[in-house]
């Protein structure tokens, strides 16, 4: 059995699909008989897709977006 | 991600820029604005910063599309072009801090087991999300990485491009962006696990 140090390391890989299917089942067995990581699994997605929703929301304030539109217009085109 | 459609359409309007198209480069000013302005206030966290770093990428668009050979995506290039105005402003700002990153491993015994128990926040977050607290825990957080985590966990998760497309804008392998961007993940999953478990200690002393 893979301890759980080698399961967390192998987590990005295991959420990108990337490892090969006996590394893979192995880590599935661990997780079987470990919730602490299953646990660990769980927050390590959800952390990815809190600061994804935080962060990606993002958007040009209007102001800031009249004056990419002027420096356009004066710095860009008409020269 | 880009489909197949949108780089064909970029590379028309490229293609067409290159030509002398004023359109063309009102279109790439328009499909990209955004997309430049997102990533540099989030490495940035700074509007008047933001909003320099995209009127430097747009002039660097404009003025050096000739220099573009597609071999790589041209979102790539601005991406590209993006992160080394970015880089430019924090340099004349703010010397880096150094943090370290091993904090974000749970202790481990002689045998590689974990000792302590791991609480399991993951399904209570809801009510807590949206909250301003949550937001500006998360930002600062994610302000404490230092650069080369940072820029790979915003394009990766933030941005959700591809491995292979960050692998492409940093000039990195794959390996390379996986493991920064595992370290970033691990810094940032214990510093919401702190945060979520202090808010569930307070709601229970209520
Ligand atoms: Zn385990």
């Amino acid at each position: 059995m893979i301890c759980c140090k080698e399961c967390i390391e192998l987590l990005c890989d295991y959420f990108e699909g990337t490892l090969d299917s006996n590394t893979a089942t192995s880590l599935e067995d661990h997780f079987k008989d470990c919730p602490p990581c299953v646990s660990f699994l769980e927050t390590y997605r959800q952390t990815s897709d809190l600061c994804r929703k935080t962060l990606s929301a993002v958007e040009i304030p209007e102001a800031v977006q009249e004056r990419l539109r002027d420096f356009v217009k004066n710095r860009i085109q008409n020269h | 991600m880009p489909t197949q459609e949108e780089k064909e359409q970029d590379e028309i309007l490229v293609r067409d820029m290159k030509a002398g198209s004023m359109e063309a480069f009102d279109k790439i000013f328009e499909l990209y604005q955004r997309k430049i302005y997102a990533l540099a206030f989030n490495m940035t966290r700074n509007q008047m910063d933001a909003q320099d770093v995209t009127q430097d990428v747009l002039l660097t668009i404009y003025r050096k599309i000739d220099t573009f050979q597609g071999k790589s995506a041209f979102s790539s290039w601005v991406y590209r072009i993006t992160l080394n105005a970015t880089y430019m402003k924090l340099r004349t700002k703010k010397k880096e801090q150094y943090v370290s990153l091993d904090e974000g491993l749970p202790n481990f015994n002689h045998a590689g087991f974990q000792n302590d128990k791991v609480s399991d926040w993951s399904k209570g977050t809801d009510s807590l999300l949206f909250s301003n607290e949550t937001k500006e825990m998360i930002e600062k957080a994610v302000d404490q990485l230092p650069e080369k985590e940072k820029v790979v966990f915003i394009l990766r998760d933030v941005e959700g491009l591809s491995t292979e497309k960050v692998r492409d804008i940093l000039d990195l392998t794959i390996p390379a962006v996986k493991s920064r961007l595992h370290r970033a993940r691990l810094f940032l999953r214990k510093k919401l696990s702190n945060y979520f478990d202090e808010h569930q200690t307070r709601s229970t002393k209520k």
